[in-house]
């Protein structure tokens, strides 16, 4: 069963649920009926604008943590003049 | 875990190193890793890969192989241009060792890391170990790892690396933090099997095997590592590998 099965029947299940509870035909445990009429139609309208912004927070996020190693860099400029003298020595054809 | 070699720790390491036209850095490369193997007192042998390049890149690899040793480099040309995925596959008929490290020949991947990721394999008994250039610790913890970077990216290519992590983490909840990274060490008998199971081309490919091993059970883990991407020129991305990117991972929900 690939990934996409597997999210397919669990998404199924819950938009199942949830029309039967936006229909009424299935009280929500704790809550009144009045209360669960106002707030059941919001609720994709409120995953989407949740998952956007969580989306938004982990691209900047991830921008402004994203390292640079301009060390790194030089270390390997020296190391492969390093490497070309000593290979040079050794009789193998470098540049 | 004990190994059967007798060497210092008991294991030999194999490099497989798929090459086209690297004459310039195939020397510079052999000359990095033998220079670490050496220093930690490993058992190596770097297989080369080379899909009939014409610059000569073979014939470096003869000259390397006069010095270093015919058991240490091994060269194993193919007749053409016939893709990673095959390489890797012609590549682990002649490994005599019982890990196999994958890294690109451009010193983008630095051999440095080799001997954290052999730690964190030995610490924790893994499976897999992968390079990651956007943590700055490693999963699990190793405590003297240092922070993973860049180098020669502009703002736009970070963010276009963010947004496709991102895409991929989402959908595929894959379980590491860097999924195209090809900087990886791996059991020889646990790459032989994944490779046996994957269907990808180029980067998707590298994607695929790490998706198809955390599917199967492998444990993998994570050590930062600094990327340098293309010492001597620019980095592009088009719009064709972003559209490619999205396929991949698409074909990759809906497969495994």
């Amino acid at each position: 069963m690939a990934r996409a099965h597997r999210v397919a029947a669990f998404t199924l299940t819950l938009v199942v649920l949830y029309i039967l509870a936006l229909f009424s035909f299935v009280p929500v445990p704790f809550i009144d009926v009045n209360s669960s009429h106002q707030i059941l139609p919001l609720i994709p309208w409120w995953l989407l604008v949740s998952f956007g912004s969580y989306s938004l927070w982990c691209l900047g996020w991830g921008i402004f943590t994203f390292r640079d190693c301009p060390e790194a860099y030089h270390e390997l400029l020296k190391e492969i003049n390093d490497a070309k003298n000593e290979l040079r020595t050794k009789g193998v054809t470098v540049d | 875990m004990q190994g059967q070699y007798n060497t210092a720790d008991t294991h030999k390491y194999s490099v497989i190193l798929p090459t086209y036209n690297e004459r310039k850095n195939l020397p510079i490369i052999v000359w990095l890793l033998a220079k670490v193997f050496r220093e930690h007192d490993l058992a190596w042998e770097i297989i080369v890969v080379d899909d009939a390049s014409p610059d000569g890149t073979q014939d470096v690899a003869q000259e390397l192989a006069r010095v270093y040793g015919e058991d240490k480099i091994v060269l194993k040309p193919r007749a053409g241009k016939l893709g990673l995925g095959t390489a890797y596959m012609h590549g682990l008929n002649f490994c005599t060792g019982d890990f196999v490290i994958i890294m690109d020949a451009d010193f983008s991947h630095h051999p440095k890391f080799i001997p954290q990721f052999i730690k964190l394999q030995k610490s924790y008994n893994l499976d897999i170990v992968t390079g990651t250039r956007y943590r700055s610790t490693s999963t699990p913890s190793l405590p003297d790892a240092q922070p993973g970077g860049v180098h020669g990216w502009d703002l736009k290519r970070k963010l276009v690396s963010r947004g496709a992590n991102f895409l991929a983490a989402t959908v595929l909840s894959p379980g590491v933090s860097d999924l195209t990274g090809s900087f990886r060490l791996y059991r020889l008998p646990v790459l032989r099997h994944i490779i046996s199971l994957t269907e990808s081309r180029g980067y998707v490919f590298q994607m695929e095997m790490m998706v198809r091993a955390r599917a199967l059970g492998y444990t993998v883990g994570e050590v930062p590592i600094t990327f340098v991407d293309r010492i001597f020129g620019e980095s592009k991305l088009g719009a064709d590998e972003v559209v490619g990117y999205a396929k991949g991972v698409w074909s990759l929900f809906t497969t495994v």
